[in-house]
């Protein structure tokens, strides 16, 4: 008895007191420390450039924010041919803020994109990706990649006019690559047409398959992030620079931008409610003025410059494999970029990226313009 | 040497008249290559217009119609009225003539069974073939219309009796000012069917069942409709219409008063738009002409008027109220699509005036109304809650401001703890 007694007594020294805080019996199960310890530990360097730092953050808000409200449309969304386009219209026009939610989300979705492009570009030009950040920079660029597939895939999801053409045109692309192109196209597409079937399909690609793999890509990327460090660029890289601890001093500062993002997103959706248009109807003709999402507009006028044919090959099929080419040597660069990684400069490939962003803006300001005998 | 010249120019002639070219008429024939070959305005056409004919491409020759021997190369042995020989049909021969075919059901039935032969005793009971049986040769015959040796099918748009050309083929008479003046006819008939609704169907809108002179005259048996028979005549193709005059009090005032159904109010060939301000007390009244001021029928008109400007009234206001907030970025389809039956409403609610019957035309401007109205209350919820996104969102960011006061203030005492 007095065993029992002695043990249960050792045992109660061993258990939190019962008077100690809920806090602290999680801490003891859950050991936090060492998280704490990280972020603490974890610091920014202060430099001319350090508000390049602020785009990750930024984009990694925006993304939440997406995957925050797209739960909530899922709540409501029906994703079939002859309910989709009634169950957004049920949203914006009688779900209590339904109208709020998806306008974030449509607006969110292409401030999200913007801010993983300034991001890259920012990245880029500071040469973040050099040695031993190329991992850093890959899984960057994939994300990117899954970013815009974000994009092509929600577009349809609301199956209006615009949204069913412009998937057409947009899934006819794959479709240029020799062999394998039209069978790439009907996997899309479900079949030889956009159809129900299509939009079943870019549902399960938008909210389960590219979301899985983002989150996986992202743990990457953050995991590489927090374990190398942030960059310093090269230009200031030999200075003796400062630090600031990234909590409390960056992530206060990095809130101060969500906050205002979060006050452009609530303005843009209070005056400019995002447009649900017209219901998709495939057996009308493609209104005049179809054009994807604008951060796929400068592949889609480039596609249209080209000839039918150049030497023997359709001009679409060239331009395919163009952008194909392009996509491996900008996921490529920190490996091609030898300058970088030996701590030099490489103007040559700045004036490369810079020819390509004006290339990129001018294509897309030119797909911008009304087609010729529209109604202004 | 020149018959073979004039056969080759026949032979191009049919080549040059397409892929479609119709064979050439059966057997020898001699007719066309002298007739091809004669420097004659009055002979040469004919000929080189039949090779494109529906009766060549049916294998008749020009003695079907001419007699004579086609296969004789003096021209003596050709015209021979022992053979046969008739030459040219006068005017007064053409009906009785075509009608040898065409109203000989065994004969028609071998060329297409479903053709009608009635063509010949319709003619008979029409103005022009009345006239023509009182001797009146200016009157329009088969050929006229169809054409002699260049006879096209109905269906071939270059057919002068295609819909989109019978008007004008009608007008080649009734537009001769002489020759109406002495049939006391009117000749601005074309004129004034080129401002009507039913002219711009066809030649705007590409509308081919829009009607045309025969459809209300009738072709073969071509006739003024009788007063009595207005109703009917329109009602072929307005048949609600038609229905609802016969069952109005107007059906039997009419009738009284011989007055056209239809056309005392609607005009017969300037069919201009309906518009309700035929129900008005003014310019374009319509009512008043029989309708003294302050009968029953002047009100009952006015009341009509009055319902159907509501509803027009109110379902316009509704659009530009919803289209203004669609504008604004808000999402009013469903109740804009829903508006629609308000226009429907207004469609029937103008059909029932037909009945001269206000309380009919009241009911159906009563369910528009309510569509309309409820359109209206929509956009000014709508209104109401744009109101509100705004307040909330000022009120909203003014909280986000403070928040980021705040989150300043914080910052600033941080680095001026770590210098």
């Amino acid at each position: 008895m007095s065993e029992a007694t002695g043990s249960s007594s050792a045992e109660s020294e061993r258990r939190p007191a019962p008077h100690a805080s809920v806090l602290d019996w999680a801490r003891d199960r859950i050991g936090w420390e060492d998280f704490a310890h990280l972020a603490t530990k974890k610091t920014v360097p202060i430099h001319r450039y350090t508000v390049f730092y602020y785009l990750g953050g930024m984009a990694l808000f925006l993304f939440l924010v997406q995957v925050v409200t797209g739960i909530l449309l899922l709540l409501y969304y029906r994703p079939s041919a002859s309910e989709a386009f009634e169950s957004v219209q049920y949203v914006m026009a009688e779900v209590p803020f339904g109208w709020l939610i998806r306008s974030i989300h449509s607006w969110g979705a292409n401030l999200f994109v913007a801010v993983v492009f300034l991001h890259l570009i920012s990245t880029f030009f500071l040469k973040a990706y050099r040695a031993p950040r190329e991992m850093t920079w890959i899984s960057g660029a994939i994300l990117l990649f899954l970013t815009m597939g974000f994009g092509f895939s929600g577009y349809l999801l609301p199956w209006n006019t615009l949204s069913y053409f412009a998937t057409k045109v947009g899934t006819d692309v794959p479709a240029q690559i020799p062999g394998i192109g039209p069978l790439l196209s009907r996997i899309l597409r479900g079949g030889s047409d956009v159809t129900g079937a299509t939009l079943s399909r870019f549902y399960g690609i938008h909210v389960a398959i590219l979301p899985a793999v983002t989150t996986l890509v992202l743990g990457v990327h953050l995991f590489l992030v927090q374990k190398q460090g942030m960059s310093v660029p090269l230009l200031v890289e030999k200075k003796n620079g400062r630090s600031m601890p990234f909590v409390p001093d960056f992530l206060l500062r990095d809130m101060v931008g969500w906050l205002t993002a979060v006050g452009l997103l609530a303005a843009l959706s209070a005056f400019f409610p995002w447009e649900l248009g017209r219901k998709a109807d495939p057996f009308s003709p493609a209104p005049a003025g179809i054009r994807p999402e604008w951060y796929f507009l400068w592949m889609f006028q480039g596609l249209k410059y080209l000839p039918a044919e150049i030497a023997g090959v359709p001009g679409e099929t060239l331009g395919v494999f163009f952008f194909g080419a392009l996509a491996l040597v900008f996921l490529a660069v920190p490996l091609l970029d030898r300058k970088s990684s030996a701590g030099r400069a490489s103007p040559w490939w700045n004036r490369l990226a810079i020819v390509a962003i004006l290339g990129a803006a001018l294509l897309t300001v030119l797909a911008f313009r009304p087609p010729p005998g529209a109604h202004r | 040497m020149k018959h073979v010249g004039a056969t080759l120019l026949a032979l191009g002639l049919a080549a040059a008249a397409g892929a479609q070219s119709p064979p050439a008429p059966s057997g020898a024939s001699t007719c066309i290559d002298c007739h091809v070959a004669l420097d004659d305005s009055r002979i040469s056409p004919p000929a080189k217009a039949f090779p494109g004919d529906v009766h060549a491409r049916a294998g008749l020759t020009c003695a079907s119609c001419h007699g004579g021997d086609p296969k004789a190369e003096d021209q003596d042995a050709a015209h021979d009225a022992r053979k046969g020989f008739r030459g040219k049909p006068s005017p007064g021969q053409i009906p009785s003539l075509c009608g040898d075919c065409h109203a000989d059901a065994a004969r028609m039935r071998q060329f297409d069974p479903k053709l009608r032969v009635d063509q010949l005793s319709e003619y008979r009971t029409s103005g022009h073939g009345k006239a023509l049986a009182k001797g009146d040769t200016a009157v329009a015959t088969c050929a006229s219309c169809h054409g002699a040796h260049g006879v096209l099918p109905v269906k071939d748009s270059r057919s002068p009796v295609h819909p989109t050309r019978v008007a004008q083929t009608c007008n080649r008479c009734h537009g001769d000012a002489a020759l109406m003046t002495a049939h006391k006819l009117p000749s601005d008939v074309y004129a004034k069917y080129t401002r009507s609704v039913h002219f711009e169907a066809l030649t705007k809108k590409g509308d081919l069942s829009a009607p045309v002179c025969n459809s209300c005259h009738g072709n073969h048996g071509a006739a003024p409709p009788q007063v009595g028979s207005v109703a009917n005549v329109c009602g072929t193709c307005h048949a609600t219409f038609a229905e609802q005059f016969r069952a109005s009090p107007h059906q039997n005032a009419f009738a009284e008063l011989g007055l056209p159904g239809c056309v005392t109010c609607h005009e017969n060939h300037e069919i201009g738009h309906p518009v309700d301000a035929f129900l008005s007390d003014g310019a374009q009244s319509k009512c008043t002409s029989c309708h003294e001021a302050g009968s029953a029928g002047a009100r009952a008109a006015a009341q009509m008027y009055d319902d159907l400007q509501e509803l027009e009234r109110e379902t316009r206001e509704a659009r530009l109220a919803l289209r203004h907030e669609a504008e604004a970025g808000m999402e009013v389809s469903k109740v804009e699509f829903e508006l629609a039956r308000a226009d429907e409403a207004l469609t029937k609610a103008r059909a029932d005036v037909h009945l001269a019957q206000p309380a009919v035309v009241r009911r159906a401007t009563a369910e528009g109304l309510e569509i309309a109205r409820t359109g209206k209350a929509a956009a000014a919820r709508v209104r109401g809650e744009r109101a509100f996104r705004r307040k909330g969102l000022f009120l909203s960011l003014g909280l986000i401001f403070v928040a980021i006061t705040a989150l300043v203030a914080k910052i600033r005492t941080l680095d001026r703890r770590h210098g």
